[in-house]
């Protein structure tokens, strides 16, 4: 993989949890999971920037909603994960390991 | 209810126009969760907070192809279009030097001088017009009050000079949105 393949962290955050909400997660609805799950809360401008980010370099593709009351009238843009996202997230999590396995989270002092 | 329209304009200014659709809807779906949730008062500080800190992320980004050779072309004629602004204030300035003008018709020049520029630089960049003008304005502005804040902590500048100078982003913007639509007008017409 060369450098610029490789996920940055907030990428790997909305990557995952583009899998984890499936097919048709968008903006509102990928920060409020970040937020829950991990506790951090990003802006939406974040979210959206590295939406557009993770779409340019083929790994989720996006398509425009309905427009809905709830939303003041105005559509939403969904995203799901491509072929290329979901072995960027294994390679990521392949190289998570290799870096964990050996390596003593308890017993560690600093 | 709606979220803060000030803060609305704000989310217009900077978001990229193909995405302004989704960023505002994502914004005033949580903003209406939260007003349930939490009251009118939380959720207008929540959308403040998440407009005001989204300003880097949203200005960083655009969803149409454009070449990076496009991109800096864009901030040469933002550059020119600031220096001319300032050119224009400073000969005015010098010209009445001598016998002093009152302080709402400095106000008058700067910020018609502003919309004026606004509008020409949306002309020029021709699409994403008010959020260029919007990242020049706040550029010039950070130049003027960087160095005097630095320089002096205490700055003691008055009150006038300070809405004088933040007046300037709005005024660009307005004169960018006015050029837009006009143009959006006479294309419709055509």
């Amino acid at each position: 993989m060369a450098k610029g393949e490789y996920l940055g962290e907030f990428e790997h955050f909305v990557l995952l949890t583009i899998l984890r909400l499936g097919d048709g997660a968008y903006g509102a609805m990928i920060r409020a999971e970040i937020e829950r799950v991990t506790g951090r809360s990003p802006v939406i401008g974040a979210v959206h920037a590295t939406l557009e980010r993770l779409e340019r370099k083929g790994l989720v593709s996006s398509w425009t909603g309905e427009p809905t009351a709830a939303r003041g009238g105005k559509a939403k843009r969904h995203f799901k994960i491509e072929a290329d996202g979901l072995s960027a997230l294994k390679n990521a999590r392949k190289a998570l390991e290799r870096l964990h396995a050996g390596v003593s989270l308890r017993n560690a002092t600093v | 209810m709606s979220p803060p329209a000030l803060a609305q304009a704000l989310v217009a200014a900077v978001t990229p126009t193909n995405d302004y659709e989704f960023v505002s809807g994502d914004l005033h779906e949580e903003y209406l969760r939260i007003m349930y949730l939490s009251g009118a008062k939380v959720a207008n500080r929540w959308y403040w907070a998440q407009v005001l800190l989204s300003i880097p992320s949203l200005l960083s980004y655009s969803r149409s192809n454009k070449s990076a050779l496009r991109h800096i072309g864009v901030a040469l004629i933002a550059l020119i279009v600031l220096a001319a602004m300032v050119g224009v204030v400073l000969v005015i300035d010098t010209v009445f030097q001598a016998d002093p003008i009152p302080s709402w018709v400095w106000f008058c020049v700067n910020w018609t001088d502003a919309l004026i520029f606004g509008a020409i630089l949306a002309r020029l960049v021709r699409t994403d017009g008010v959020r260029v003008a919007f990242s020049a304005a706040l550029f010039l502005v950070l130049c003027f009050v960087t160095p005097a804040v630095a320089g002096n902590p205490h700055s003691q500048a008055p009150l006038l000079a300070w809405i004088l100078l933040w007046g300037v982003i709005p005024a660009m913007c307005i004169g960018a949105g006015l050029y837009q639509a006009i143009r959006c007008r006479i294309d419709s017409v055509n």
